[in-house]
């Protein structure tokens, strides 16, 4: 299915590549600009079509399928340029487009040169629907001929849609380069482990093993209670009086405990046996031994069904089913430690971070901007100017002393030195309020002034009000700031109850690397938060990164 | 049980660097449940913390911030550069007490190479747990396919080589070049220390006082490794080959391209899962004649074959909160008991994701006995390949046990990489690293020859400083002579900058002048600091200028093509956007996404798309069938190639610049219609209309991103310690930044006084760089707006 949709995509891209390259000629008789664009562009296409697989064929759509080594295509799009210039040069009589015509034909010989190097390069033909053949050839250049008078018949406004056709398809093209990592992060998320790699590309559509549930009589598999949590467990024996030993199979940060309990305290359970295929059978593995060789139950053919053989593990296919493996989230979170309640303390520190930060830096950066941008006191200027200054420094140099100052607080391995700093105004944010102050009226102040109002009265009632954009932008980038916050947990978390999420998620990934679906499926609820805020505050995003940027004028 | 006694009810005992990764965490996770089950009210907390192997950063940090864990499971390689440190608590007196109970690790039960690697200066801090041993890996099948090449090169199809001068008459015999390689001296798991050991060499004198790596064995080794290398073309040809192939399914060991390899006992388990078909075998590395015929120099030797290996350790920090219970869990934990416990829960867990289990070698002999009864698979060749490994055991050699340990690997590397390369002679090579790793010996002996620095004289001149600032504060206010509505209102003035005032003093002031300080002095944090005048900055320019260079180099390389690359990205989208089309939202959305991701999940993810393999990772499954395939490119191996892996931060970096597509966005925006207009008329093109109009209007955002883009390009950090890994720099250190030298020096070694000098260097040359582009900025950014 995928190669046929790749097909589609190919020669979709190959016939608009060939109209494009039409529109070109047909802008070169025409005299008009913008011939290398089309030119270009229809090139491009021609090219990203040729990395289609060719061995798939179909849809009913005709088409000549020319395989080339680059070399080739290289040189045919050189002599494309060089034949369009030197017909403008001849046509308008201008000498630079003979030069250029002339550096055309020059590239294309290097291009030549290096198609003769590769004694593997050959050029096919491969044919699609329609055969290679004079009637069909002719056909084609009909065609052709026929689109150039189409073209020619287009009014000016048709000229300006397939411009806007042209930027809507570049940048679509540039929307999916940039979402396909997210696409990927998606789909790994819910991919079983086998399929993270693969020969023949990735695998976009995500399968996951059959299994059927499988009551175990000599190997049961038992439900219960370990402190207070639910385990899945395996029978590995009986204590004297009778209780159960057994072993604990899931959830995941629990795994190969082993504890002792009434029978009763259990609920047998069936399995989930996998489903497996070998030479002329269907079969669930019901056993996996010792020396890695597996139990395997038949369920097809009839003749054979309900009886056992064991095989080598390579002599077994797994049976699997299209669909989305959602037990990678519950593991990614089964696989927290216990003590985090499946990460939602990591989700809770970083919550805790943020506030403070965004209450924090709201408070300190208003009050000491209105003071800047609004109250009169010797040295003020001076003082602002070290403020600005401030900005410049490299955080690596108050690094280590900040580290020894917080230690001999004891606040190592608390959250208090991610936090306590947004109290103290930083002086980006200072900046910035300051800008939105100083250009506040000043008739409002005196208003509040002549009600009789104290400094901080004006400040809260009527100067805070006036900049609720710019302090949304602030707390929006504060709170950025500390959702990313890396360095700061990485120096003075030492303990899981006390970690942040973005801090967990670096362990995590040097811990569990080995596994990408369960990673990937707790990168994905690490972003999740973050946009679904962008998408609610959008405007103060946008506005921020505008804001952000003229900052330094 | 009578420990209970030890463990008050909810003592929690933490253990950090646990091996919680896929193929360990089940084991790990059975031994510390049993040891709660049968220590009622103990509570266990295991936690990787990425700690445990050669990245010391986050164990030091708790040692010094009070907060250590009870015990740390330890690459046993590094313990006596933490033992020398005063870090860890030897374990001798507490077996020196329990030396009669049955669970007590004993020296003796123990192979000499797995314990004598943990002890340091006679005491032992360590109790080994897994080792691991090398072996050759041979491909049977192919060498029976091969018979006639091999019976015609006089050599013998049925068995493997056994000494040095065989293997390189197999592998001639065997390599294709560029289709297939015989052998590969460094691919697998040798280094040279294996061909080194084999040969004779140490690498330290007896007294442990002077290095004593240029050695002629060390050297011999050194030139057998080359000769391997010129065999399959040489080390850069064998390199690009081997980048061909990563991941273990493209293992070219199982797919025919290696016939012999040496490796760990680790990638048993690899085989019987990527390759369970192959028919190979597992023999003792070859070794050099004479030591095989016992002649010469050898004469007398015990050892016929000779292995090293490396593998883990329990220890316990100092300030360990529950060192009685910590030492009651290692007991339980090396024990028999414990290995089979942790053995028979990882092996459940692997069987019930279809996998063989395999298990792994051991430190305490009787565990890998009862190991290879219990596991031994009905394959044969997996059976063999254990035995030998087991066997391997007895005459196991192990890196040297010195506080310098980490530096004489990395030392060791570059002076293999320096002669494979031809750069230099094996010897000259091997010399200039001795001379570093003896320097470093020869400081740390020195310390005590500096004065220790009292904390009273810098509090006294921060005293100074402070009442300096409150006297000029008095002058200024004296001398502004204010009414009393101006002075309430100066008041009023103080007390709202108040927070940023205080932040300033505390958290910039302070530390900067305390940095200053410290960056004259050697400060480890655990003891005073000791005057050392300018040693700090003439390391820097002398011993280490080749790191300091490289980091800036580096930072240099990611804010030069980095910063101009985000920024022309942006401005194309933007430009795209700006002509005015429908669905602006939507384009803008998708742009400005990746530009809001949070940096560890980003860098994260990026470790996924960048991974090298062509059918695992996404950008090099495009390049396959995109660039790949039209110019017959190899796929690069971005984060684990030295030529790729900052090209790969750029990449990301250019995926971010949604940002600076919403600011080019503005700033288009703000382009008065009317100069275009004018532009027009003319008769300019839009080219040109783009330059002579668009970008001088644009040229002060550009400015303040340039100058922004570079401060943060030189910092860069988060992103190369996620993505280079908590304990490493890149391939050959094309990652190291400067950000994150200073961090590794101040909080991985300890050096807090070198890191203070790296970080006004790092200062100083942020304040040049942006000195010189406010200079240049008058020749290009639009003077209206610079007013």
């Amino acid at each position: 299915m995928t190669s046929n949709l790749l097909y589609a995509i190919g020669v979709l891209a190959a016939w608009s590549g060939a109209a494009m390259l039409l529109r070109a000629l047909y802008l070169t008789l025409r005299r008009a600009p913008g011939v290398a664009i089309s030119a270009g562009a229809g090139g491009l296409l021609l090219l990203g079509a040729s990395t289609t697989p060719v061995y798939a064929q179909g849809l009913g759509i005709p088409i000549l399928w020319i395989v080339a080594p680059f070399a080739a295509w290289a040189t045919a799009t050189c002599g494309w340029m060089a034949a369009v210039r030197l017909f403008q040069a001849i046509l308008d009589g201008i000498r630079s487009r003979l030069y250029a015509g002339l550096i055309w034909i020059a590239a294309g010989a290097v291009f030549v040169a290096l198609y003769r190097l590769d004694p593997e390069s050959k050029i096919e033909i491969v044919r699609g629907q329609i055969g290679l053949s004079l009637v069909s050839g002719s056909s084609l250049v009909g065609l052709a001929v026929a689109a150039i008078a189409a073209m020619a018949a287009a009014s000016r406004r048709v000229r300006q849609v397939s411009g806007r056709l042209a930027v809507h398809a570049a940048l679509l093209a540039g929307s999916i380069v940039f979402g396909l990592p997210f696409a990927w992060l998606l789909v790994t998320s819910f991919k079983e482990d086998r399929d993270m790699s693969n020969a023949n590309g990735l695998i976009w559509v995500p399968r996951v093993q059959r299994t059927v549930p499988f009551l175990d009589p000599s190997d049961p598999l038992l439900e219960g209670e370990y402190k207070g949590n639910w385990v899945q467990a395996s029978l590995s024996g009986r204590t004297s009086n009778g209780s159960y030993i057994v072993e604990v199979q899931r959830p995941a940060s629990l795994r190969g405990v082993s504890f002792v309990g009434a029978p009763k305290s259990f609920r047998v359970v069936p399995k989930d046996a996998p489903v497996v295929s070998g030479a002329g059978f269907i079969g669930f593995v019901t056993k996996e031994l010792d020396d890695g060789r597996r139990v395997v139950r038949f369920s097809a053919p009839l003749s054979k069904a309900g009886k056992e053989q064991t095989f080598m593990p390579a002599d077994l296919q797994p049976v699997r089913d299209i669909a989305l493996r959602t037990q990678n989230y519950t593991d990614a979170l089964e696989a927290m430690p216990i003590e985090t309640k499946h990460g939602l303390v990591y989700l809770k520190n970083t919550l805790i971070l943020v506030v403070l930060s965004v209450i924090g830096t709201l408070l300190s950066s208003s009050i000491v901007a209105y003071a800047f941008a609004r109250l009169r006191f010797p040295g003020r200027d001076t003082l602002f100017k070290i403020l600005l200054a401030t900005m410049m420094l490299p955080g690596a140099v108050t690094l280590m002393p900040q580290f020894l100052l917080y230690r001999s607080l004891g606040w190592i391995d608390t959250l208090l030195p991610l936090w306590v700093p947004a109290f103290f105004a930083g002086a980006f944010n200072v900046f910035l309020l300051r800008q939105f102050f100083s250009q506040i009226p000043t008739e409002l102040e005196d208003a509040g002034k002549i009600d009789g109002a104290g400094v901080l009265q004006t400040f809260w009632r009527i100067m805070l009000p006036q900049i609720k954009p710019a302090l949304a932008v602030v707390a929006i980038w504060t709170f950025m700031g500390a959702w990313n916050n890396f360095m700061g947990p990485l120096l003075y978390i030492n303990t899981p109850e006390n970690m942040p999420l973005s801090y967990a998620l670096q362990l995590f990934q040097s811990e569990r690397g080995g596994e990408p679906g369960l990673m990937m499926a707790f990168a994905t609820l690490t972003i999740l938060p973050v946009l679904a805020l962008f998408f609610f505050a959008q405007r103060y995003f946008i506005e921020g990164v505008t804001l952000s940027g003229f900052g330094g004028r | 049980m009578a420990l209970s006694g030890f463990g008050r009810a909810d003592t929690t005992l933490s253990v950090w660097g646990a091996q919680l990764g896929p193929d360990s965490i089940a084991g790990s996770l059975a031994v510390a449940q049993t040891f709660e089950t049968r220590h009622p009210g103990v509570h266990l907390r295991l936690l990787g913390l990425g700690v445990g192997h050669m990245n010391p950063q986050k164990l030091l940090t708790a040692i010094v911030g009070g907060s250590p864990p009870d015990l740390i499971f330890q690459a046993r390689f590094n313990i006596s550069d933490w033992a020398s440190r005063g870090a860890f608590i030897p374990l001798d007196p507490f077996i020196r007490r329990d030396f009669n109970q049955p669970d007590c690790p004993r020296e003796k039960e123990y192979y000499e190479a797995a314990w004598s690697e943990a002890v340091y200066k006679g005491k032992i801090y360590g109790i080994p747990t897994g080792a691991d041993d090398r072996a050759l890996y041979w491909n049977r099948g192919l060498f029976s396919r091969e018979r006639e090449l091999l019976t015609k090169a006089g050599l013998d199809w049925r068995r493997p080589p056994r000494t040095w001068s065989e293997m390189l008459r197999y592998s001639k015999a065997l390599t294709i070049k560029g289709k297939r390689a015989g052998f590969i001296p460094n691919f697998g798991n040798a280094w040279l220390y294996l061909y080194a050991f084999q040969n004779g060499a140490s690498f330290l004198s007896p007294d442990g006082k002077s290095c004593t790596l240029a050695s002629e064995p060390a050297a011999g080794a050194l030139e057998f490794m080359k000769q391997g290398y010129d065999i399959v073309g040489g080390y850069t040809e064998a390199n690009v080959f081997q980048s061909g192939f990563q991941g273990g399914e493209n293992d070219p060991f199982i797919s025919g391209q290696v016939a012999m390899k040496i490796d760990g006992d680790w990638s048993l388990p690899g085989l019987a899962r990527y390759g369970p078909g192959l028919d190979f075998g597992v023999a003792p590395p070859p070794v050099p004649d004479d030591r095989y015929y016992r002649r010469g120099r050898f004469a007398n030797e015990k050892d016929q074959f000779i292995t090293w290996i490396g593998g883990f350790s329990y220890a316990m920090p100092r300030g360990c909160p529950h060192p009685e219970l910590a030492w009651e869990y290692i007991k339980f934990a090396s024990s028999l008991e414990g290995r089979l416990i942790e053995n028979r829960a990882q092996a459940s867990s692997d069987r019930a994701k279809g996998r063989m289990y395999l298990p792994r070698i051991q430190g305490l002999k009787a565990a890998n006995e009862a190991l290879y009864k219990l596991y031994c698979p009905a394959d044969p060749k997996f059976a063999e390949g254990l035995r030998v490994h087991v066997g391997l055991m007895n005459s196991a050699r192990v890196r040297p046990a010195t506080v310098v340990g980490q530096l004489l690997w990395d030392e060791h590397v570059r002076a293999t990489e320096q002669t494979l390369l031809g750069k230099l002679s094996p010897m000259a090579a091997l010399s200039e690293g001795q001379q570093t790793v003896q320097r470093e010996m020869n400081v740390l002996a020195s310390k005590g020859g500096y004065p220790e620095v009292s904390f009273a004289v810098v509090g006294a001149i921060g005293g100074a400083l402070a009442l300096a600032g409150v006297i000029l504060a008095v002058i200024v206010w004296r001398r502004a002579r204010l009414g009393i509505l101006a002075r309430k209102e100066a008041r009023w003035g103080y007390l709202c900058i108040a927070p940023w005032a205080i932040g300033f003093l505390v958290l910039t002031v302070e530390p900067m002048l305390a940095s200053l300080f410290f960056s004259f002095t050697d400060y480890d944090v655990l003891s005073p600091p000791r005057w050392v005048g300018l040693r700090n900055f003439a390391d820097m320019l002398g011993p280490d200028r080749a790191n300091v260079i490289k980091a800036f180099a580096n930072a240099g390389y990611l804010a030069g093509m980095g910063v101009p690359l985000g920024l022309a990205s942006g401005l194309a989208v933007a430009l795209l956007l700006n002509v005015g089309v429908r669905g602006i939202r939507f384009y803008r959305t998708a742009f400005y996404l990746p530009a809001i991701v949070p940096v560890a999940a980003s860098a994260v993810l990026w470790i996924w798309l960048l991974t090298p393999d062509p059918n695992k990772g996404l950008i090099n499954t495009v390049w396959r069938s995109s660039v790949g395939s039209w110019l017959a490119l190899p796929p690069p191996g971005w984060l684990t190639a030295e030529s790729w892996a900052k090209p790969a931060l750029v990449l990301m970096g250019i995926w971010g610049a949604g940002s600076g597509m919403i600011l080019w966005l503005a700033g288009l925006k703000g382009v008065p219609a009317s100069l275009y207009e004018a532009a027009e008329i003319d008769g300019a093109t839009s080219v040109r209309s783009f330059w002579n109009v668009t970008m001088p209007m644009l040229s002060p955002i550009l400015f303040f991103n340039i100058v922004m883009g570079f401060i943060g390009a030189i910092q860069e950090f988060d992103r190369v310690y996620i993505m280079a890994g908590d304990d490493s720099n890149g391939p050959s250190d094309s990652l190291l930044v400067p950000a994150k030298y200073l961090f590794t020096n101040a909080f991985g070694y300890f050096k807090m006084g070198y890191a203070s000098s790296l970080a006004w260097t790092i200062f100083a040359v942020i304040l040049i760089i942006t000195l010189v582009q406010f200079r240049l900025a008058p020749l290009w950014v639009h003077e209206e707006s610079l007013k």
